[in-house]
């Protein structure tokens, strides 16, 4: 399990992470979010070890990580650290005997991982080569070639494709199921909802939301109604709970304060004339996400 | 951690000896080094004008100069030039006239014709004919020629025996005395190595250095210009990743050093095998003499501790510039910057690299001396002074202390620096985040 308990880092007076803890267990994907500049790259670069933390301490199987543990993790930078002179092959041989790999074994692995990511022909090329994507592939292959027990993903998805993304996505969920922890950060609340369970939202370096997704979008009550029908909107702003309505291209987006509004818009709406669609849903990540963020701001 | 600093190592020579370049450029520099050592055959191989003995047509309109004049300048020649054993001038007789004369000149370019007439006042005049400048050197020696000609000719008219005559004729021999003969030769020995093997060791141990900073600094901004060295980084500590490149980096001037001292042993041993061919002395002649000069100074017992002791410092030296080059590479966020921080390096060495020049003229400076036991200058600086016997063992040891010294201040101050530095992607408050990484 990695533990991160109570670390806080400044640069000069700018606190970038302040009493941060989070766990994740084998198995597990983790989502760290947050805006730009909010103190996720530091928190990933404590965890590895490349920063010393004020305070708090990192441990991975209840051991401080050190370089005598760094062998079974696995880094993806969020700016790509490619020895771009090099071939992909050469690359791959380098970090993979950096984590202790023999040759055969890195080459074998490779051979799969080329594969499975369908770029083969590229095992031979100089890196600067390649285009963004496959050097993003180039740099995701290399993150786990050492099939990690921790995989820390810093921004994954940067310069893919939504094909690539899915293939991004299939590989960490089946490395999750090996029994991998897998710690990530975006600010594209849309694939963590993807195949995270737990996240962290920090805004400057501070948690403002934790939790599995499942119980943060419980703990948020608001909901969402999605109607088609001839109505007024400003009708359905009068009743009491509604926060907002807003008209889409056919169909109103209602805001709702909690479940429990829910039966009091339907009163209104199911006399009005062509009701086709009457869906309730939960909030976004996103939206909770935006919300969050903005009330943390106004504090 | 031991397995992956060797790796490391390996990864680092391996990227700067196993590439096409390298063999290239040692190509290059082996084809460079013999040809500069046998440079005087290859030019005798192509000929040119330079072996062309030069034509003098001699009009004389005295009847009696011309035989006087070629022993003359037979015996000049060899006053001039006591090593040569072909003459350097084809002395040939003119019966007709200047004009005539001034078309041999038209027809070859560098002929020259000496006219001697009769003269009331000075017995003789001589008039020397040439389609431009004629050098100095050769002036003096045509000039000294002409002028024993008109001795010879007044000897001639006297009643002098014949061996008196050639007594008068032979070039005085001038016996030297020195009153130290030791020192003369010490000194003699000392201006061979100061002027020839001196400057053999010192200029590839220049080009070295120059090329170790050039790589190391190269190597750490590549890697952290790429982002390369978060990763690097996050699975070796930055104490392994430093040791790596300074132990490549030396490994690398260690060998390119020995492949350097090869091309040059190979080109000498081209020079022996043609060297009797050469316009110069052959090789055996030349080392055999240079050997004897040095060891019979007694200075060959000297060079039995200079030269390991030398080397000593000079590796030393290596590991100071590649540590210092290591440590600024570091602060620094892309070559650019890089370049500018090496100048200052690349100044301090050539500041030892002209005080070492300086030591042979001002000899007894206290300035030197003290300068002698600074590192980055001392390998160049103390052999110098101790080959010129201003400097003893013990100073040469102490620079290498300091120099010892130095490098573990190095290693000790500079890894704090490094391990911010090589993470540090920004040069804003730079100065502040070094200072702070000392503190720590």
């Amino acid at each position: 399990m990695l533990k991160v308990a109570n670390i806080s880092k400044s640069y000069g007076e700018v606190l970038a992470v302040d009493n941060l803890s989070f766990t994740v267990k084998p198995g597990e994907i983790f989502g760290l979010l947050g805006v730009n500049g909010a103190g996720k790259t530091t928190t990933f670069r404590i965890i590895m070890g490349l920063l010393d933390a004020d305070q708090g301490e990192v441990t991975l199987n209840g051991k401080k990580i050190d370089y005598s543990v760094t062998d079974k993790i696995g880094f993806l930078t969020e700016e790509r650290s490619l020895l771009t002179k090099l071939t992909v092959k050469e690359q791959c041989l380098f970090y993979g005997a950096l984590k202790g790999m023999t040759k055969e074994k890195i080459l074998k692995r490779l051979d799969e991982l080329l594969e499975r990511f369908q770029i083969t022909e590229y095992k031979d090329r100089k890196i600067k080569e390649l285009s963004k994507g496959n050097q993003q592939k180039i740099q995701f292959i290399t993150a786990i070639l050492n099939e990690p027990e921790l995989l820390i993903l810093d921004e994954p998805f940067t310069g893919l494709d939504p094909i690539n993304i899915e293939l991004f996505k299939k590989e960490i969920i089946q490395m999750a199921q090996k029994g991998s922890m897998i710690i990530f950060s975006t600010h594209r609340m849309e694939h963590v909802e993807l195949f995270c369970k737990k996240i962290v939202v920090l805004l400057c370096g501070r948690s403002v939301l934790e939790g599995y997704i499942s119980d943060i979008k419980e703990k948020y009550r608001k909901k969402n109604i999605f109607l088609k029908a001839d109505i007024d909107k400003e009708k359905i702003k009068k009743i009491p709970g509604v926060i907002d309505v807003i008209e889409k291209s056919d169909e109103l987006e209602v805001k709702i304060e909690s479940s429990d509004v829910v039966d009091n818009v339907f009163e209104v709406v199911k006399k009005a004339k062509n009701l086709t669609k009457f869906v309730v849903e939960e909030p976004s990540l996103n939206e909770i996400f935006v919300a969050k963020v903005g009330e943390a701001y106004d504090k | 951690m031991t397995s992956k600093l060797n790796f490391l190592i390996n990864m680092s020579l391996g990227r700067k000896i196993k590439t096409k370049w390298f063999m290239i450029s040692n190509i290059i520099l082996a084809v460079i080094i013999v040809g500069v050592i046998n440079i005087d055959t290859i030019i005798t191989f192509f000929g040119g004008d330079f072996d062309k003995k030069q034509e003098i047509y001699v009009i004389d309109n005295t009847q009696k100069s011309y035989d006087l004049f070629e022993q003359q300048l037979r015996i000049a020649e060899q006053t001039f030039y006591p090593d040569k054993e072909e003459e350097t001038y084809d002395l040939k007789l003119y019966d007709k006239n200047l004009e005539e004369a001034k078309k041999l000149i038209e027809e070859d370019t560098s002929r020259w014709v000496i006219v001697f007439d009769d003269d009331e006042e000075n017995a003789i005049a001589a008039t020397l004919v040439s389609e431009g400048y004629i050098g100095t050197f050769e002036y003096q020696l045509i000039s000294s020629a002409i002028n024993n000609t008109k001795i010879a000719l007044a000897i001639n008219e006297t009643d002098l025996p014949v061996d008196e005559v050639a007594k008068l004729y032979s070039p005085i021999e001038i016996d030297r005395v020195y009153l130290d003969e030791d020192k003369l030769s010490e000194e003699e020995g000392i201006e061979r190595i100061m002027s020839t093997v001196f400057p053999v060791l010192i200029f590839p141990f220049f080009m070295l250095v120059i090329s170790l900073v050039q790589m190391i600094g190269a190597e750490v901004n590549d890697e952290k210009s790429t982002r390369g060295m978060e990763i690097i980084i996050s699975n070796v500590s930055p104490q392994t990743h430093f040791a790596s490149k300074i132990i490549a980096g030396n490994m690398f001037v260690l060998i390119q050093g020995g492949l350097l001292l090869l091309f040059g042993g190979i080109g000498l041993l081209i020079r022996k095998l043609i060297g009797e061919k050469s316009i110069l002395d052959g090789f055996g002649k030349e080392v055999t003499s240079y050997l004897n000069t040095i060891l019979d100074t007694g200075l060959g017992e000297q060079l039995i501790y200079i030269i390991p002791l030398t080397i000593i410092l000079m590796i030393l030296t290596f590991i100071s510039y590649s540590l210092l080059a290591g440590i600024l590479a570091s602060m620094t966020t892309n070559t650019e910057d890089f370049q500018q921080l090496q100048t200052p390096l690349m100044i301090i060495l050539l500041f030892g690299y002209y005080l070492s020049m300086f030591a042979s003229y001002m000899e007894g400076s206290v300035f030197i001396k003290i300068v002698s036991f600074f590192p980055l200058i001392s390998a160049i600086l103390s052999p110098s002074l101790l080959v010129l016997g201003q400097i003893g063992l013990i100073e040469i040891i102490a620079s290498i202390i300091i120099c010892i010294v130095f490098n573990w201040l190095l290693i000790k101050y500079g890894l704090k620096i490094y391990k911010v530095g090589i993470l540090n992607y920004s040069s804003k408050d730079l100065w502040k985040k070094m200072f702070k990484a000392l503190k720590n």
